[in-house]
């Protein structure tokens, strides 16, 4: 059953519009991933909330371009900038948003529209399993 | 001796604990999700099924854990464990009361049986843990058993195989039929089923794969074990990868199951959500 980890790590690669959470994006995003885990203690939210820019300053490890994409609530950006979304939650949580809210925002629909999807049975995985095979 | 008398698989969906704390469970959006439960709710209740101890299989979404520690299955030994503010504060829910020595000997049995646990004192749950013993259990003052908390990465690749997992269900099995005190232990499995939390794909439900899933959960878990990650991820999105927590619980069942109850439903918040109750046949 052992399986060659480059082809493990490749296959990822291979579904649409999906960024599977590997190591190397895990090293991209530490210091993204490590703020947003900040926000779990109250006095930080307080903090982030009054003065977003000037809380970031206090993470230098940060590049600019994850600064700004938690700014503008990027969340797609900052999956390819190395942001997992339970990590990511804390930063949504602590703006009152619920998981399908920040969601829905990287999908191209509106939260309603989103929503009704889901309540109508969710989106088909029909040509949405693999790039290359197309299914 | 202590002995395994059934496994319960659930969703751990964070809007779920809200739903129940907001007192929203009646509303129309959430009313046919909860009613699946009313079955399990009862028979839980009952003196003959209800547990002395949960051994509850779940996944740490950045609230314990963060990038600084990324144990593959960690056991909590301690006595208790609190609530853990994940951005939005506690939930109001009961402290985790945990049966220590149970856990204690459960990470013993299990590290001489060449699984590496981590054992992990100072932790704090989050919904993972705490949404599905508010779907068993409803809003008592206190959780009515006592609760090991076993959490298994799911979120940094690679989390564990499918064959891991039911192998390490097999060797919880085997250490809770070598504690001497006279128990009823449930393993519980939590997350999934289908769910994909990000990018343009995000939303995916594959209802015909997740029922497949549950038949072969009580039926063929022999190809449950064999399941691939990608498998996981092309066909039940990307956080649908919490399905292989499912098959500790099933391998601590042993090879044949009844099926005592079932309930599938979409949509929880983003997610399909699967419940199944099983009892080992023996």
């Amino acid at each position: 059953m052992k399986q060659n980890i480059h082809e493990y790590l490749a296959e990822f690669d291979d579904i649409p519009g999906t960024r599977v959470y590997t190591t190397a994006r895990a090293r991209k995003g530490y210091w993204v991933n490590q703020f947003a885990m900040s926000l779990m203690k109250d006095e930080n939210r307080k903090r982030w909330l009054a003065d977003e820019k000037a809380y970031l300053d206090e993470w230098p490890n940060m590049t600019q371009e994850q600064k700004d994409a938690l700014l503008a609530r990027d969340y797609d950006k900052l999956l390819d900038l190395g942001g997992n979304i339970y990590f990511l939650a804390k930063v949504f949580s602590t703006d009152g948003k619920s998981y399908l809210q920040a969601v829905s925002t990287m999908t191209g629909m509106s939260v309603e529209e989103y929503r009704n999807m889901m309540l109508s049975g969710g989106r088909s995985p029909e040509g949405l399993r693999s790039k290359k095979k197309g299914y | 001796m202590a002995r395994i008398t059934a496994g319960i698989t659930s969703s751990h969906v964070p809007a779920i604990g809200a739903a129940v704390d907001l007192g929203n469970t009646q509303d129309d959006y959430w009313k046919p999700a909860f009613a699946g439960f009313d079955w399990t709710k009862e028979w839980i209740a009952k003196p003959e099924n209800k547990p002395d101890v949960v051994i509850l299989v779940y996944n740490d979404h950045a609230s314990a854990f963060d990038m600084n520690l990324i144990p593959t299955f960690a056991i909590g030994c301690a006595d208790e464990f609190q609530p853990a503010d994940e951005g939005w504060g506690p939930r109001p829910v009961p402290v985790v009361k945990n049966h220590a020595d149970l856990a204690w000997h459960i990470a013993q049995s299990c590290i001489l049986d060449e699984f590496d646990m981590t054992i992990i004192n100072k932790m704090d749950v989050d919904h993972g843990l705490t949404v599905p013993l508010s779907l068993m259990f409803g809003q008592p003052d206190a959780w009515p058993c006592k609760i090991i908390p076993l959490a298994v990465n799911v979120v940094t690749y690679p989390p564990p195989s499918g064959n891991r997992c039911y192998n390490l269900g097999k060797a919880i099995r085997d250490a809770v039929e070598s504690f001497p005190e006279d128990l009823k232990v449930q393993v519980w499995g939590t997350g999934g089923m289908s769910h994909q939390l990000q990018g343009t794909r995000a939303g995916l439900i594959n209802a015909e794969w997740d029922k497949k899933f549950l038949d072969d959960l009580t039926a063929d878990p022999e190809r449950l074990r064999k399941m691939p990650h990608i498998e996981y991820l092309r066909e039940a999105g990307s956080e649908g990868i919490e399905l292989v927590m499912w098959l500790i619980m099933r391998g601590a069942l042993g090879k044949d199951v009844r099926e005592l109850h079932r309930h599938y439903h979409v949509a929880a918040s983003n997610t399909a959500l699967g419940h199944i109750v099983l009892e080992p046949k023996e």
